[in-house]
């Protein structure tokens, strides 16, 4: 059994003085497609924001390939090579579109016709072949969407994040991008999803990772399930 | 609207016979006020930048502090920097005093707050998602605050503009610190204070003119610069 | 194309930053005398001579000494006797020399309301200014100028104050200026007057001629023995010519549309 990926324990993660994640313990592991799903505000984005060590939990530790992380900031320089994050709303740079999705592999010292090859590929995959010289800010919604996409995968990472890719995205779109999160995880990357869409995990034949308020409540892996607390405050217990 | 003509006739002909007087005013001021901008730019980019994007105790007591220099107004600066400069003063051994130098010196010490300050707003503004998308795409922090200067650049460019306008417009600082030397350390807006205290209002008022037309073509070099690029 | 704009523009600055070959010697005169225009005329033939450059710099009396004081200039030309004796005697200033001299005026209104015209003597005139409470604008600024109005006010007895006094701290050229505005009267340096009198104000010459109006300059070099670093062999080459035979000539002739500014001592 191959370390995981990812080991939270204990972690806690704060957003304006509210408690937005509580972790006891997650491991995820590469070639895994997981979906974290609950309503907005349950905590999807900052696991997301964690997973991609864009922000530090205020407790507990997170392993990463059996590496403790420490947080400073040379470690993470060498952390975010591995792992990109695309956010819900993706924020395009000015300029090409070849200049975007080019952007992570240029930091990794890719360049020349190796650069052009891999931009090329990118848009390909995700269906926007000759859109290297198009404005980036000149794109339809899921057009924007898919070239975000196309700028991770060309930072050919080992672990892809997607916050809400595909909520108001048309129907193409969806389609694209589902099919390539199926593909990547057959290469062996890890990739985690959040979406509200509780059928989604079901549809990607995911493993499903419900939050609710910060914690975590269900995990189709586990065996049993976490105790789910009703608003009322009531728990149960499910088997 | 006679005396205003009467100038105007003045000033293009200033122009077209390449006055030697004026356009070695014309060059002390563009200089000195190009360097400054240019050396305040240096310090105040990344000054404004930084305190935007920070959060520390003191910080809106910074700002304030921030938004009063830019308010310094400019005998008062010139004061300061004589007291220093002179011979008397702190740094009189390196007899800058009455020599574009001082004026360099004063200019941007001039200038720094208010590239700072503007450069402080455009960095707030900026979109929150710029500085997380370029980390998790790889980028170094120096190459993501790069990329962020990038995409503020109109903002960036706005804060350049303004800090250039505040210099090469003030009378104050060249006055004290440049000492109006005839062809070595007049500016035009010395020249001008010069030519209104031996009461010649139209050839001041023709000087002014063609400070503002030199200006006005600096600006639009500078908004060039500051565009937006149609791929 | 930004690249190149940006690449312009620095070449440019650098061209700026070509360093003066020369020599420069740093004067501090009053902003009369430089208005007066004399100084263009001395200039270049001293500066061929000397093969340098003078940097003039023109505040006002209190300024220009003090600039001596700190030695951020090498020599001074003012026209206040009692300031440049206490220089000298302080220390600042050595070789002290005549240079040149002209003379006060009053100035004022053709229709002369305080009836300056009549008067005898110029306490006697401001006297008469006080009495009717006319328009007097004052320097205010301890120039020369405005040292020798205080005299005259001190021998009339009379502290001059109220409404009708205003205190400028200006040049003597605003000052004249305000006066026109202000159909008032003031004490000026025959110079800058006849600089400004040919369409710059119509305030005419009411009282002049008395011994005490008479305005010496003196030229004095900053003390190398106080302020080491001064240019004081440039400062006495500069002294020198002022007070030589050539430097006199220039001064005796310099006339300004006809009317001459300066005199010299026979």
């Amino acid at each position: 059994m191959r370390a995981p990926f990812y080991h939270l324990a204990g972690v806690e993660a704060r957003y304006r003085d509210k408690t937005a994640l509580m972790v006891d313990e997650l491991a995820l592991h590469g070639g895994q497609l997981n979906v974290v799903a609950g309503l907005n505000g349950c905590g999807k984005s900052t696991l997301l924001n964690v997973l991609a060590f864009l922000m530090q939990p205020t407790q507990g530790v997170v392993k990463f390939s059996g590496k403790r992380v420490r947080w400073d900031r040379a470690q993470l320089r060498e952390l975010r090579q591995s792992v990109t994050l695309v956010h819900q709303e993706p924020f395009l740079f000015r300029g090409s579109v070849a200049s975007n999705v080019s952007y992570g592999a240029k930091a990794r010292g890719i360049s020349g016709y190796a650069l052009q090859e891999r931009v090329r590929k990118s848009l390909e995959l995700v269906g926007l072949s000759g859109f290297e010289s198009r404005n980036a800010n000149r794109l339809s919604g899921g057009e924007a969407r898919r070239v975000a996409l196309a700028r991770a995968l060309a930072c050919d990472p080992e672990v892809i994040l997607l916050d809400e890719p595909i909520a108001y995205v048309d129907e193409l779109s969806t389609k694209i991008i589902e099919s390539l999160l199926v593909a990547s995880v057959d290469r062996g990357v890890l990739v985690v999803v959040s979406s509200h869409d509780p059928t989604l995990g079901v549809r990607l034949n995911a493993r499903t990772i419900r939050l609710q308020q910060g914690r975590l409540v269900q995990d189709s892996e586990a065996q049993e399930m976490y105790a789910i607390q009703s608003p009322e405050g009531s728990v149960y217990a499910i088997l | 609207m006679g005396p205003f003509t009467q100038s105007a006739g003045t000033a293009f002909r200033l122009i077209f016979s390449a006055d030697r007087e004026v356009f070695a005013a014309v060059w002390t001021s563009v200089s000195t006020a190009g360097w400054s901008t240019l050396i305040a730019s240096l310090f105040g980019l990344p000054i404004g930048m930084a305190i935007g994007l920070s959060d520390f105790p003191l910080k809106r007591l910074t700002v304030i502090l921030l938004n009063s220099l830019m308010a310094m107004p400019t005998v008062v600066l010139g004061l300061l920097i004589f007291g220093l400069l002179s011979r008397q003063g702190v740094l009189g051994v390196l007899g800058l005093l009455f020599t574009p130098k001082a004026i360099i010196v004063g200019q941007s010490l001039l200038a720094i707050p208010i590239i700072a300050n503007y450069s402080l707003s455009a960095v707030r503004a900026a979109d929150a998602r710029i500085l997380p998308t370029a980390l998790t795409l790889g980028a170094s922090t120096v190459q993501s605050f790069t990329q962020l200067t990038n995409e503020i650049r109109f903002g960036i460019m706005a804060a350049v503009i303004a800090g250039f306008g505040r210099v090469i417009s003030e009378v104050g600082v060249a006055m004290m610190l440049g000492g109006n030397i005839r062809w070595y350390t007049r500016t035009m807006t010395t020249a001008i204070a010069l030519e209104t205290s031996k009461g010649e209002f139209a050839f001041g008022l023709a000087l002014g003119i063609v400070l503002m037309l030199i200006s006005f073509s600096i600006n639009v070099g500078l908004s060039f610069m500051q565009e937006e690029q149609q791929p | 194309m930004r690249l190149r704009t940006a690449a312009f523009v620095l070449v440019t600055l650098l061209a700026s930053l070509g360093a003066p070959a020369q020599e420069r010697l740093r004067m501090s005169t009053t902003t009369s005398t430089e208005n007066s225009g004399l100084l263009k005329v001395m200039l270049p033939p001293f500066e061929k001579q000397c093969n340098c450059h003078v940097d003039v710099i023109s505040v006002g009396t209190g300024k220009a000494l003090k600039l001596g004081e700190t030695g951020d200039v090498d020599v001074v030309l003012v026209h206040a006797r009692k300031l440049e004796d206490k220089f000298v005697a302080d220390g600042y200033g050595v070789n002290r020399r005549d240079v040149m001299y002209n003379d006060f005026v009053i100035i004022g209104p053709a229709p002369d309301p305080a009836h300056v015209k009549d008067a005898k003597t110029s306490a006697e005139a401001f006297k008469r200014i006080a009495d009717t409470k006319s328009t007097f604008i004052s320097r205010g600024d301890e120039s020369g100028t405005h040292q020798k109005e205080k005299e005259i006010w001190a021998e009339t007895g009379v502290t001059p104050q109220g409404n009708w006094y205003r205190s400028a701290g200006q040049g003597m050229g605003e000052v004249i200026t305000m006066a026109t505005e202000q159909r008032g009267y003031t004490l000026s340096d025959r110079g800058t007057y006849n600089a400004f009198r040919h369409g710059k104000t119509d305030l005419a010459v009411v009282f002049e001629g008395e011994k005490g109006l008479f305005n010496p300059y003196g030229v004095i070099a900053v003390n190398p023995k106080k302020l080491p670093h001064v240019k004081y062999d440039l400062a006495m080459k500069f002294v020198d010519f002022i007070t030589g035979p050539e430097g006199q000539k220039i001064i005796a002739n310099y006339k300004v549309e006809g009317d001459p500014i300066f005199f010299v001592y026979k």
